[in-house]
């Protein structure tokens, strides 16, 4: 199984900012491992912001979380995302 | 883990007992997929609308077209319905639970909220702890005595009264293409058909036109921002599978055609993938309403019109099914 590169974590870490319109938190400063909804990490984030997200790794990189059971595990930490279009773009590229 | 609480607990005591069945088959034999819009409804204080067949319905619909029975239960008094659960579990009999979502312990505190119809399935007990497999958790969880009675006896609209239920005999063959069959069948006569203006495709449209009333019911901008956000709840949350159960039908589908033969619902299924995708945007454009209170003069009729499309598109798609199985 791949590991994701820091370099798509941060792009995920900006992707999110970005998309959230939060202008005060800077990439570097976001955890990859906490939580991003809940509290405790730089990016505390709602219920609400779950679907912006969603539909952001969907345009950006492709990929469809139809599942929101699935979404709420993606979506869970800057760690999972990037783990999930780690392995979504393995089964691409796999035939 | 499921998509949905009551076809994946449905699913769940089914593969329990040896039946070869997914969630997805569970939901579209059982015509799960569904649209209602209540305009004025006295348990309802604001317009609201449903997006799947009501609860309790997937269960009755799988008994009829699979042959499975289930036993059911209700009760009164917690001490008796606490003995009946312990009795079954010790016998090694999954049950199935509908209980109120806010008192699950094991979910985060930020996630609970006032459900009166989600199901899971107790398993065992481990002294004053239920052993529970809950349709949206990937392992099994713990809750205690106390939190499941709570749960199982929750006042309110649609309260569960101690309702539980177990799978108490299945069929010696199960042929799933005929019920699949009259599982879409039923769910395009509901989508199209059903005289009654307020459900299927009519319901959407009567959903479209009526949104740009929404603020006479709303007391200010925040109140009206806030049920607005709801839409996007009621599509993403409370297990929907995401698109307000499209793509869980989308899933059946693709699952259909395999069984079926029948190629054409494969297609259909990349076309109802499609069509939820269009509903996830009204579920961003109304989360972002609710985030920012953002009530822009045009904003509900923007809405109105990416509901009345929606309406357009599911009216085609479910015309093509219903021809798709004939």
């Amino acid at each position: 199984m791949p590991e994701p590169t820091d370099e798509l974590k941060l792009e995920i870490k900006s992707m999110i900012i970005s998309t959230l319109g939060i202008t005060d938190v800077d990439p570097v400063d976001v955890d990859e491992e906490k939580p991003l909804f809940g509290g405790g990490n730089a990016l505390t984030l709602d219920s609400v912001d779950a679907i912006e997200i969603i539909m952001a790794i969907q345009r950006t990189y492709g990929f469809r979380i139809a599942d929101q059971t699935l979404a709420r595990e993606v979506i869970r930490s800057i760690n999972s995302i990037a783990q999930f279009i780690t392995d979504q773009r393995l089964v691409k590229i796999t035939p | 883990m499921a998509a949905h609480c009551e076809s994946g607990t449905i699913a769940s005591l089914l593969s329990h007992r040896g039946m070869e069945i997914t969630e997805p088959l569970v939901f579209g034999i059982s015509s799960g997929i569904f649209f209602g819009y209540f305009h004025k409804m006295k348990s309802f204080a604001f317009p609201t609308f449903i997006v799947r067949n009501k609860p309790g319905q997937m269960r009755k619909n799988i008994e009829k077209r699979l042959g499975v029975r289930f036993k059911t239960y209700n009760f009164r008094d917690p001490v008796k319905g606490e003995m009946k659960l312990d009795e079954l579990i010790r016998q090694q009999i999954p049950v199935a639970n509908q209980v109120d979502f806010f008192y699950l312990d094991y979910v985060p505190s930020w996630e609970r909220v006032h459900i009166n119809v989600h199901f899971l399935v107790v398993i065992g007990k481990e002294e004053n702890r239920y052993i529970v497999s809950d349709a949206y958790f990937p392992k099994l969880v713990e809750l205690d005595a106390l939190s499941l009675e709570k749960g199982r006896f929750a006042g309110g609209n649609m309260s569960p009264k101690g309702f539980i239920f177990h799978v108490d005999s299945l069929p010696t063959q199960v042929n799933l293409k005929p019920a699949i069959l009259k599982g879409i069948s039923k769910a395009c006569f509901n989508m199209l058909k059903i005289p009654i203006p307020f459900l299927g495709i009519k319901g959407i449209r009567m959903f479209a036109k009526k949104v740009t009333e929404w603020p006479k019911f709303a007391r200010d901008t925040e109140h009206l921002s806030h049920e607005i956000m709801k839409i996007n709840i009621l599509l993403e949350d409370q297990g929907t599978g995401g698109a307000g159960f499209r793509f869980i039908y989308a899933t059946f589908l693709q699952q259909a055609a395999a069984i079926t033969g029948i190629a054409e619902l494969k297609s259909l299924s990349e076309e109802l993938m499609n069509i939820g995708d269009g509903w996830r945007e009204i579920s961003l454009f109304t989360a972002r309403i609710g985030k920012n209170r953002d009530l822009g003069p045009d904003k509900l009729k923007q809405l109105s019109e990416m509901i009345y499309d929606r309406a357009d598109v599911e009216e085609r798609f479910f015309k093509s099914l219903s021809l798709a199985i004939k």
